[in-house]
């Protein structure tokens, strides 16, 4: 190993996110309008705090991240390296995710959950669409009805009550 | 005597028809989810949140106790049949319990692992019903001082023993403290880091936090990171266990119960040290040292034995704190608190003088919820096997759609669900740079707590930060906080190592 300073990128990145988001709480403490009154710890002491407690742990993963990496990191057996289908995988899952979020109060819970089964599984592997939209279906319904008629949680509608 | 009227009540208000079928229904519910891979009872209990809207305080803080308990054992389930813990300290019960399993002995390994759960939790639930009055009327006591270095040392301790990096643990517990900052700052009305957005306005909910990390980040992980297994499955011959599986085991659970209920009680979050502690105990006394998984043998079943009572005893302490003194120890506890407050309940030591009542039926309700975990899971254990056959898309693409269910059912807004998303991806972040998720949990939820006591200190004391130093009770605490922050580095400063595996 050559001198002290190894650099891991990644972790670099995550102690100067961390650096960063500290230094957003300072600053957006800063800015808190001053109270009215006598007060004795106004509302900016405590954030200030925060960002100090976390600028200072950024500051020590940056050290840590310069001269070897995180400390005690486990061994990555399990993360050398992402699975092939991985990325893929991950960017359907999210899709499904985001589909349901953007689309949940137009097309109703049962077709958002069934959309969102589909995707995942998609994501995880499974290879016939259609097979998982029709589970997803026959999935979403029976829990939709479930919530809205028997434990009163109201989850958005398609068309009525029953989808 | 007080408690035993005071418990008679609770039974009274339990042992109603409908809580009983709650307690039956949150039981089964926990089980099922509970044995799904992957997911712990912390999640289970947040995905099972919404449920409880429109049932009374009473009913779901029972569907809880049932949840609870059988997150716990179905968790127990999937680590001695499939070796895939939901959560660390299921560990210890993986490693013997599928050696076990492997070995043809999956039956006693489940009886124990369900009855020892039973004893301990009966046990830990006499325990807390003695002792908790007691810490009620001490807390009493208690000022803002004391209350905030109580609460600066469970964030120490929730982040700085557990996990291997005591940096990294601070890290999740800033990441905690921030995202506890966002949203109306009671005492001055100001609306701190909302960016402008409305939802943001009533601060980030414990759920949306528990779930996202949980739930959506070991999904995405999962997809990232994990090749397909190859599930291998047992056939279950017998459940009963032999009398001298009795006789190794009774000893084990006394053992276990002793080891965990102290442990959960004190604010030292988690329930893997004294989990660890039991198997090592156990290995240490057991006549029967060649059978454990370290020597390669067939599976001891006093290291099934002990450490599941521990874990069921340090689950069932960590209700102590969080009744008396309304501070969590451990993620669960951190969400059943957020479900209290839910219903306006601030658990604390004016619960026991208010609500008096729906405590003690808690309490009788976690007695009763023992006994039908007994009586419900162990005759249901081949359909709790079948469940985890479901293939592995079908099973993850479900747990999404309760997390969406849980999450979209608390506000109905769209944003939330975007949130979740996003944390789910910093959870993966976080999972892959081994951050542990407890220290985020416990201080989005104890910050704007301690921030509070701060206040209230500093108003009595009229600005005085000296005030933490001259309490006796406050300047104990906080000296105990600084001994839980050096001794580990001093004594890894020796090469002594504080590590699981010794």
């Amino acid at each position: 190993m050559a001198g002290r300073w190894s650099v891991r990128p990644a972790q670099l990145a995550i102690g100067v996110g961390i650096v960063v988001i500290s230094a957003v709480l300072a600053v957006g403490a800063s800015r808190f309008p001053a109270e009215m009154g006598f007060v004795i710890m106004p509302a900016y002491v405590y954030p200030y705090a925060v960002a100090a407690f976390l600028g200072a742990v950024g500051l020590l993963m940056g050290y840590q991240a310069l001269t070897g990496g995180f400390r005690n990191l486990a061994d990555d057996h399990e993360t050398s390296g992402a699975e092939p289908g991985g990325k893929s995988g991950a960017t359907w899952v999210t899709a499904g995710l985001l589909g349901v979020a953007l689309l949940i109060s137009y097309i109703g819970f049962v077709l958002a959950a069934a959309l969102l089964f589909a995707c995942s599984a998609r994501g995880f592997g499974s290879r016939s669409p259609v097979r998982d939209l029709a589970i997803g279906i026959a999935l979403a319904l029976p829990i939709y009805w479930l919530f809205t008629a028997g434990l009163g949680v109201s989850l958005p509608p398609l068309i009525n009550a029953w989808i | 005597m007080d408690i035993l009227s005071n418990l008679a009540v609770g039974f009274a208000g339990a042992l109603t028809p409908i809580n009983l079928m709650w307690g039956f229904i949150g039981c089964l519910l926990g089980t099922a989810i509970g044995v799904l891979p992957g997911i712990g009872p912390a999640l289970t209990v947040a995905l099972l949140l919404p449920i409880t809207a429109k049932v009374d305080p009473t009913g779901a803080l029972i569907m809880f106790a049932g949840i609870y308990y059988g997150a716990q054992f179905g968790g127990s389930t999937t680590s001695i049949l499939l070796n895939t813990p939901g959560e660390s300290s299921s560990m210890v019960t993986a490693l013997e319990g599928n050696l076990m399993a492997r070995n043809g002995r999956a039956g006693p390994a489940l009886a124990t692992a369900a009855i020892g759960s039973f004893v301990a939790g009966t046990i830990a639930t006499i325990l807390l019903t003695l002792f908790a009055p007691l810490v009620a009327t001490l807390a009493l006591k208690f000022g803002p001082a004391e209350y905030f270095a109580i609460l600066v040392l469970a964030f120490t301790t929730v982040s700085a023993v557990l996990g291997a990096s005591m940096l990294r643990g601070f890290a999740s517990l800033g990441i905690g403290l921030t995202i506890g900052l966002i949203g109306l700052d009671s005492t001055s009305g100001i609306a701190r880091y909302t960016l402008g957005v409305p939802e943001l306005v009533d601060g980030i909910e414990v759920v949306l936090v528990a779930v996202g990390l949980f739930a959506v980040g070991e999904a995405l992980y999962g997809v990232l990171y994990q090749k397909e297994e190859t599930a291998s499955r047992h056939r279950l011959t017998s459940l009963w266990m032999t009398r001298a599986d009795w006789k190794r085991s009774v000893p084990a659970w006394l053992r276990g119960t002793l080891i965990g209920f102290p442990f959960g009680s004190i604010p030292a979050g988690g329930a893997e040290i004294p989990t660890f502690l039991s198997y090592s105990t156990e290995r240490k006394l057991s006549k029967y040292p060649k059978e454990f998984a370290a020597s390669k043998g067939v599976g001891a079943i006093e290291g099934v034995a002990g450490p599941e009572a521990a874990n069921n005893a340090s689950a069932t302490g960590s209700l102590v704190p969080l009744l008396t003194l309304g501070i969590p120890t451990s993620a669960t506890a951190a969400i059943l608190l957020a479900a209290f407050q839910n219903y306006n309940l601030q658990p604390g030591p004016l619960l026991f003088q208010t609500s008096g009542e729906l405590v003690w039926t808690l309490v009788a309700s976690l007695y009763i919820g023992n006994v039908i975990l007994l009586v419900l899971n162990l005759p249901l254990v081949g359909l709790w096997v079948k469940l985890l056959q479901i293939p592995r898309p079908y099973l993850n693409a479900g747990i999404l759609v309760f997390a969406t269910i849980g999450v979209y059912g608390m506000r109905h807004s769209s944003f939330d669900l975007f949130l979740m998303l996003g944390i789910g991806w910093a959870g993966v972040l976080m999972r892959r740079f081994d951050f542990p998720v407890a220290p985020v949990i416990v201080g989005m939820l104890l910050g704007p707590m301690a921030e509070k006591q701060l206040r209230n200190a500093l108003s009595i004391s009229q600005g005085d930060w000296m005030i933490f130093v001259t309490q006796p009770i406050a300047a104990s605490v906080l000296a105990v906080t600084l001994l839980v922050l050096l001794v580990p580095y001093l004594l890894h400063k020796r090469g002594i190592k504080l590590h699981e595996d010794d």
